[in-house]
């Protein structure tokens, strides 16, 4: 059994060139550009929305500029797994000296920093300095969502990529590309599930597709199957929290809070998120309560962000949750 | 002070702990099996009283070292090093028959202050003649060891209410002072079996009057006494005004964090009506908000928290009834159930992480829930899949367990 095997469609299907990148043609265009006269490419700051093809795109650029060379002179850091100045002074610094001594028929070695905008503006000021220092013999690709979240100077350093959502029909035409290679009967509608479910993310899209593929029953995929996936992965917590919460029951919220915090690991910041697209799928709300109660969840976020303890805030926001359907229904003595 | 005035002269005096009283006396006589015992257990029951009394009783002369001295291995080597070593002029000249070395609150030895204090100790220990006698609260504190290790160890409990009870009456008697019995239970009971902090509650109250009401003593021992979590949360939460609650959290041992984590523990236990209960918890987030402004500098912040704090035990004051108090912080206790699953769960998303090129968080929120139902069912592509992202059986079993 090859080790290739069970790789994960993500990996799979990831463009090995640029010519290979479904989206995106402006993009493409100009970094097609730089490749002519690797020695004209500045440092390159990517960003969007997670799934848009910006780690993609990186590594693509990487191989093309160094060759069957590229892993060993490519590097790849994470700043939300590896925060702080310490990240950049030691790993990043470290990687350039020994770049600098071991440079054979390459231009310069690439490093990658994922989740830029994740680094405090401390580590961002610091690494300003040994973008500067080492620009001779490395050239930095930084990847993050948001632009705004990278300091002044950071940015004037760099040329600056914008990567949008993708359109439905480069998802759609990437997916039947899939289904093609790997033997499957993908139904139109079950495309069209998996698409509005993955918001324009193609890596959600990929991963659905994957999954389905082993719940199918026969040859085709449905869109049955894709609901029932969909279903599934999607933590029905969530959900279940809001409607508790929205009963009053704020116990029993705030056991699901703690089971979501816990067993599915997940942070403040990532359930206030999915608090926030779940609530305007709540049909049983009206729009001006959707409204309302996404101004509370609004505030919350923001004391999340200040505060000093998730739980408190997070409990503190389904409290609210519990007394807004008291209020409309009646009050309640107790 | 009455603390002074009524320390214990002789072993007999000493209240409660007998069984440490007679093992120390013993181990004082002949029974030693090494050069050093260390007395431990809570403050104010007696230990240092008991050591001064014992050796009144059995003709030793105590010299005494405490916390407040300077402990550098050098300090404590200039001054008890020659009392350990040589034998005592007074042994001959008077009748008494030699030192006891006393080491008192030994687990104050801590921080740059005392380099090597505990070095010094050990050494004097190993090389002394004398019986050496160490006293501490905390014996757990992984840098006391060696000298755990080197001494023999006598346990110390709380004092016993009544025995406490009735040492107070017998200072009422000596000084010509009348007390209602009840005040006197109230006192000691306060005193959670600390002797030394129930006489100089005793002392305190007395102050200005000659007699003693139970009246007197409910009104100020609340307010004086350092509160434990479970008091300090029983009475904030029965405060009538946020007043009130605020002196109470001010005087209280606990410290703000685990009272922020506490109280938010307890606040739908206390609010049952939701509307309270958000309006409190409004107030709960904002006490938050200033504890994470506060950061680890901006300290003159944290009265703020207390203020928010009081207010949010103290919204619907008429409501109060007494429910049953949830703690230690569920916090803690939920760290401490998933604490081996999270770390299998961290191992998972760092093996993704390299694989997929992505963050171990997005690996968590993007791959988890994918993974959790490729996983579910055991299939050849699964096992390929598994395979491929290097996961052991252990992680498997995990993720299906989620699943």
């Amino acid at each position: 059994m090859s080790r290739t095997e069970g790789i994960m469609w993500v990996e799979k299907y990831r463009p090995k060139t640029l010519d290979e990148v479904v989206n995106l043609k402006g993009v493409i265009q100009s970094l097609k550009a730089f490749l002519k006269t690797p020695g004209t490419m500045p440092h390159l700051l990517f960003a969007g929305m997670p799934g848009t093809g910006k780690t993609s795109v990186a590594l693509c650029i990487a191989r093309q500029i160094l060759g069957s060379n590229w892993r060993t002179f490519t590097l790849e850091l994470n700043a939300s797994d590896e925060r702080g100045i310490k990240m950049v002074r030691e790993r990043v610094k470290n990687f350039a000296r020994y770049s600098r001594s071991g440079l054979a028929d390459i231009p310069y070695a690439v490093i990658i920093l994922d989740e830029s905008d994740q680094m405090t503006a401390t580590a961002q000021s610091a690494l300003r300095r040994i973008m500067e220092t080492s620009s001779l013999f490395c050239r930095f690709i930084l990847i993050c969502n948001y632009s705004s979240k990278i300091i002044e100077p950071i940015q004037s350093r760099c040329a600056i990529f914008r990567f949008s959502a993708l359109q439905k029909e480069d998802v759609m035409k990437h997916l039947r590309y899939i289904a093609e290679k790997e033997d499957l009967d993908l139904a139109i509608d079950a495309a069209e599930v998996i698409i509005e479910f993955s918001e324009g993310d193609l890596r959600r899209a990929i991963n659905i597709i994957q999954t389905s593929a082993m719940y199918r029953e026969d040859a085709s995929i449905s869109k049955n199957t894709v609901f029932s996936v969909v279903g599934q992965a999607h933590p029905k917590n969530i959900q279940m929290m809001l409607s508790k919460a929205l009963n009053g029951n704020f116990m029993e919220a705030r056991d699901r809070l703690y089971e979501l915090m816990t067993t599915y690991s997940l942070s403040g910041t990532d359930i206030i998120r999915q608090i926030h697209r779940e609530l305007y799928r709540l049909s049983y709300l009206s729009p001006e309560d959707q409204a309302e109660l996404a101004r509370i969840v609004g505030e919350y976020d923001f004391r999340l962000s200040q505060g000093a303890n998730e739980d408190i805030q997070l409990s503190a926001l389904l409290a609210q949750f519990a007394r807004f359907t008291k209020s409309r229904v009646g009050s309640v003595s107790g | 002070m009455w603390v002074e005035k009524y320390r214990p002269e002789t072993v007999a005096e000493v209240i409660g702990n007998e069984e440490a009283k007679a093992t120390f006396v013993n181990w004082l006589k002949k029974g030693r099996k090494k050069r050093a015992v260390l007395l431990y257990g809570p403050a104010g029951v007696g230990k240092t009283a008991l050591v001064h009394a014992a050796a009144h009783d059995l003709n030793y002369k105590v010299i005494e070292m405490n916390a407040s001295d300077t402990r550098t291995g050098k300090a404590i080597m200039e001054i008890a090093g020659p009392a350990a070593s040589l034998t005592s002029l007074d042994e001959f000249s008077l009748d008494i028959k030699g030192s006891i070395l006393l080491f008192d609150e030994v687990d104050g030895i801590f921080g740059r202050e005392d380099r090597g204090g505990v070095g010094a100790i050990v050494k004097i220990i190993k090389e002394s003649q004398t019986p050496i006698v160490l006293t501490a609260n905390n014996i757990s504190i992984l840098k006391l060891r060696p000298i755990t290790n080197a001494s023999d160890l006598i346990k110390f409990r709380w004092v016993r209410i009544p025995l406490i009870v009735a040492l107070l009456q017998k200072i009422c008697q000596t000084e010509k002072m009348s007390s209602e019995r009840e005040a006197l239970e109230t006192i000691a009971q306060g005193s959670q079996g600390d002797v030394r902090s129930a006489i100089n509650d005793l002392q305190t109250l007395f102050q200005g009057k000659s007699v003693l009401r139970k009246e007197d003593v409910q009104h100020i021992s609340a307010r004086n006494r350092p509160l434990d979590v479970h008091q300090t949360l029983k009475e904030v939460f029965s405060a009538v005004s946020p007043k009130e609650a605020w002196s109470i959290l001010n005087n209280s041992i606990i410290d703000y964090d685990t009272l922020l984590l506490a109280i938010h523990d307890n606040l739908p236990l206390r609010y049952r009506n939701p509307e309270n209960l958000a309006t409190a918890y409004n107030i709960l987030s904002r006490a938050d908000v200033f504890r994470g402004r506060i950061g680890t500098e901006v300290w003159r912040l944290l009265p703020y928290v207390y203020d928010l704090l009081a207010q949010s035990a103290t919204i619907a004051p008429k409501t109060f009834q007494p429910f049953k108090l949830m703690f230690p912080p569920t916090k803690f206790s939920l760290l401490k159930w998933t604490g081996r699953d999270r770390a299998i769960l961290e191992s998972i998303c760092a093996k993704i992480a390299v694989k997929c090129h992505i963050s171990k968080r997005l690996a968590n929120l993007e791959f988890i829930p994918f993974l959790r139902m490729i996983f579910k069912k055991e299939s050849d592509r699964a096992t390929k899949i598994a395979t491929w992202l290097e996961l052991d059986e252990k992680s498997l079993e995990y993720i299906r367990r989620m699943a």
